[in-house]
């Protein structure tokens, strides 16, 4: 029992074509009509208390989702998993949640994401072959893609935020990358973002099937964390 | 056919939840098992469509039946429409992705002329013949309703049959006839005979029209013994007794209405001689309170959503509005759903409720003057005086609001420039007025004018008037404009375009002919004509030339009293003498007073509903 939980929820093929700022909308409504002693903050427009780890983008779908929200009361973790997921629509479930007792969100600490790519080239390429064109891409320094910043659209180099990337054919031009990459709240790299520089990069032109998140990582003392696992200091 | 549609589409698209469904409440029953599949069409983008009351409550009365379903279709935006088109794939229905060819009936509401040309585009992408007289065994029936069906003359052509009026009890009436009449081996002229009897049905087929040599109508003559000579509107006579949605769809994409609704009555009883809906949803029926108070906790249950909106066309009037808000006050305040209450008259009462209810910061306040000199308000029956104007923004002022908007029609019948100049004059005295007064923000109060330009509608005291002339609108537009400018800063001046005003009277008040117009224009590339960034005057234009059909027929043109309207044979409960003596009375400036005072015979009080029933105050000295 715990007045603050961090939950963890996938998000399936059905409701990938929603946009972040919707599905924090999906989460606000079935909070509401689970009927849970939902904590409010004060003010002219009270709001839930409900932070996202990572944002969403359209068309991505999830198994490892995590996001911190705060009760008025005790709520034992399974009650809050049995409420919920009668409450959320069918796409998205919630999958486990943990009692949270520090004072960090969870949005500050996410530091990494592992994706899934699928994605198609124009021809039939080896497994060799791809391992080369990648490895080639990955021992470069500077891979300059143009990113939405709040300045506008600058040239950004992407190369320090990918961690590691693999690629593994499943048949003829179908393939299934693995990317290991930099995201939160500072030096977020996105999977679309990833896919653009790698088509700009090496110009297979390659077509992206379905983008989905493996899982979501938090950092301390130089070392990948289950956000779970900091969900108690 | 379930239409299969990948992300290669989807992902294309701004906003693709609107094409993917699935929402929160959406109705899923097997079509297999039921005997009539209803496509429900809004002729427009699926953020203006979600957010439309009526549709809630016909898609809730359809799927309520076991042996309907109902499911729902919007206009696709154009990004949307290309990808359909280059890939050959029909519009569909959100529910089962099912194209609308293949449902039994394809239903339009129609609440704005300007979206008349999205009908035609839905019905081609829906794989459906456009004009009604190509559909033939067993396409869909088309239909329509809404307020825009009182007159459904423009576009006759395409639709199969229109419901008159309210659809809540009349569209179950029409599926049993549906059910008898599939399998029977009859054909779609014979279910269209069997439901033409039904009240509040209306079969344009089974009417002819004949016209004068000067391009009037002679006479509008039904064309078989079964169709009556005037189709009578229906109406809801007691909202209690009628379901109201309590688990409406909860959209995933915000949508312009993204609360839930609450309707508090049908009609209205001030008549201000402009507004059609004013007229065409007489008599006032009210929800009682006790209902409103069970629907607002229910659909918060069954919604999720922490917001409530009461709708009507004008709150002030609900008569236990004091009763309803304090006990919804403290149902909205225990579970965090903020109220927003529109439509009311700015007093010590609404100031008062407005700041217990308000969440946000007192930003805006908007009034509704409709025209600048107490002489033209009275020409429109707006019972409004300057001095209840100055007390209201005075009091809300002083209330801490800080800025105000002002709504205006310009090209109202009789407007002279001085009625015009009367707008710049009313900003300007009512930031006089407001100098000095104690509020925080006396000092920095913005005030905004706006004005609309006035479309004569029908079943309104001004259906026979002339709008306005573009070049008469757009001169006086200038001429406020500049007036303003030169006297003060604090004052917004904003204005509508008259040229989509101009389209919006020709299809308001057109006649079967401006079908031929429609279909051009369409075939054009019309759509979305609501929309400034599609809107083409120019193609809306050509099409009239080709079709050699003068515009201004319609919208300029002043008709005499005893001139064949196009929706002469649809009784919408108002009388025609009393629409005529009301305009009469307008000309003199001599108002008309409300329902709640007394009664003034418009014909509404012979469904004895509503106000009609209640005894009031000097009904005894009417004749």
């Amino acid at each position: 029992m715990a007045k603050a939980l961090r939950f963890k929820f996938s998000r399936s093929e059905q409701l990938k074509y929603i946009a972040h700022l919707d599905i924090l909308r999906v989460f606000e409504r079935a909070l509401k009509r689970s009927k849970l002693p939902l904590a409010y903050t004060q003010g002219f427009n009270p709001r839930q208390k409900l932070v996202f780890g990572l944002p969403m983008s359209i068309g991505l779908t999830s198994e490892a989702e995590y996001a911190d929200i705060e009760f008025e009361q005790d709520v034992a973790p399974e009650d809050f998993i049995r409420s919920m997921n009668s409450s959320l629509p069918e796409g998205i479930r919630i999958l486990e949640a943990v009692e949270q007792n520090i004072n960090d969100n969870i949005m500050n600490q996410i530091t990494a994401a592992k994706y899934e790519i699928g994605l198609e080239t124009r021809e039939d390429i080896s497994q060799n072959e791809m391992d080369n064109i990648l490895h080639r891409l990955l021992s470069r320094d500077e891979i300059f893609v143009l990113k939405k910043t709040k300045k506008g659209m600058r040239p950004v180099n992407i190369r320090p935020w990918i961690y590691s990337l693999s690629i593994r054919k499943k048949e003829m031009n179908s393939f299934l990358m693995e990317a290991f990459l930099s995201a939160g709240a500072e030096n977020n790299l996105r999977a679309d973002l990833l896919m653009q520089a790698f088509n700009q990069e090496t110009g297979l032109e390659a077509k992206t099937l379905a983008m989905h998140r493996k899982a979501l990582y938090a950092s301390s003392f130089n070392k990948w964390q289950d956000p779970f696992e900091v969900a108690n200091g | 056919m379930r239409i299969k549609l990948d992300d290669s589409l989807l992902l294309k698209v701004e906003k693709p939840a609107k094409y993917t469904g699935n929402e929160w409440n959406m109705v899923k029953k097997n079509p297999e098992e039921v005997s009539l599949r209803f496509a429900f069409c809004f002729p427009d983008d699926y953020e203006i469509g979600m957010s439309h009351l009526g549709m809630k409550i016909m898609y809730h009365v359809l799927n309520k039946r076991e042996d309907t379903y109902c499911e729902r279709a919007f206009a696709p935006w154009a990004d949307m429409e290309a990808l359909l088109r280059e890939n050959n794939i029909p519009l569909y229905t959100l529910e089962t992705y099912t194209p609308l060819h293949e449902f039994d009936m394809v239903g339009f509401t129609l609440q704005y002329e300007m979206s008349f040309s999205n009908i035609l585009n839905m019905l081609d992408l829906g794989g459906i013949p456009v004009l009604s007289k190509e559909r033939t065994g067993n396409m869909p029936f088309v239909l329509a309703g809404g307020p825009c069906a009182c007159n459904p003359e423009p576009i006759a052509d395409f639709i199969d049959f229109f419901v008159i009026g309210e659809g809540e009890e009349v569209t179950p009436e029409i599926i049993e006839e549906y059910k008898k009449w599939k399998g029977s081996g009859e054909s779609r002229d014979q279910f269209l005979e069997r439901i033409a009897v039904i009240e509040g049905v209306y079969v344009p087929k089974l009417y002819d029209v004949s016209y004068h040599e000067d391009g009037t109508i002679k006479e509008v003559k039904p064309s078989s013994p079964i169709a009556p000579a005037k189709v009578k509107r229906r109406l809801i006579r007691d909202l209690d007794a009628v379901d109201f949605p309590d688990d409406i769809i909860v959209p995933y994409v915000g949508t312009v209405h993204d609360r839930i609704m609450l309707e508090l009555f049908r009609g209205c009883i001030r008549g201000c001689r402009f507004c059609q809906a004013g007229f065409i949803y007489r008599p006032v029926r009210e929800r009682s309170y006790e209902k409103l108070l069970d629907l607002a906790q229910k659909s918060v249950e069954k919604t999720g959503y922490d917001e409530i909106s009461l709708i009507s066309l004008s709150t002030s009037d609900y008569s236990s509005l004091p009763d309803l808000c304090n006990n919804l006050i403290k149902f909205t305040e225990s579970e965090k759903v903020s109220l927003s209450l529109p439509s009311l008259r700015v007093d010590n009462f609404s100031l008062g409720l407005m700041e217990k209810v308000s969440k946000v910061r007192k930003s805006g306040l908007t009034f509704a003057p409709e025209a600048g000199t107490q002489r033209l308000r009275d020409v429109i029956n707006k019972g409004v005086t300057d001095e209840d104007l100055v007390s209201s923004v005075q009091l809300a002022v002083a209330g801490g609001w800080s800025s105000v908007k002002l709504y205006f029609m310009l090209g109202l019948p009789t407007e002279a420039m001085e009625d015009v100049e009367g707008i710049a004059d009313m900003g300007i005295n009512l930031l006089e007025a407001c100098r000095g007064l104690p509020g925080e923000y006396s000092k920095a109060l913005r005030i905004t004018l706006s004005t609309s330009c006035f479309v004569p509608k029908p079943f309104t005291p001004f259906q026979w008037e002339p709008m306005d002339s573009m070049a008469s609108l757009m001169e006086k537009q200038y001429h406020l404009k500049d007036r303003i400018k030169k006297r003060t800063r604090r004052i917004d001046y904003r204005y509508h375009d008259a040229k989509l005003s101009f389209m919006e009277a020709v299809l308001a008040r057109g006649d079967r002919r401006i079908g031929q117009v429609l279909y051009a224009a369409w075939k054009k590339g019309c759509k979305f004509d609501g929309w400034d960034e599609f809107f083409s005057f120019d193609k809306w234009m050509e099409a009239f030339r080709e079709c050699g059909i003068d515009p201004e027929f319609y919208a300029n043109r002043k008709r005499k009293f005893t001139e064949v309207m196009p929706w002469d044979h649809l009784d919408m409960g108002i009388s025609k003498d009393f629409l005529q003596h009301e305009c009469q009375k307008a000309y003199e400036g001599d108002l008309t007073r409300n329902c709640a005072v007394g009664c003034s015979q418009c014909g509404a009080q012979a469904y004895k509903a509503g106000i009609c029933t209640k005894a009031k105050r000097g009904a005894s000295e009417n004749g």
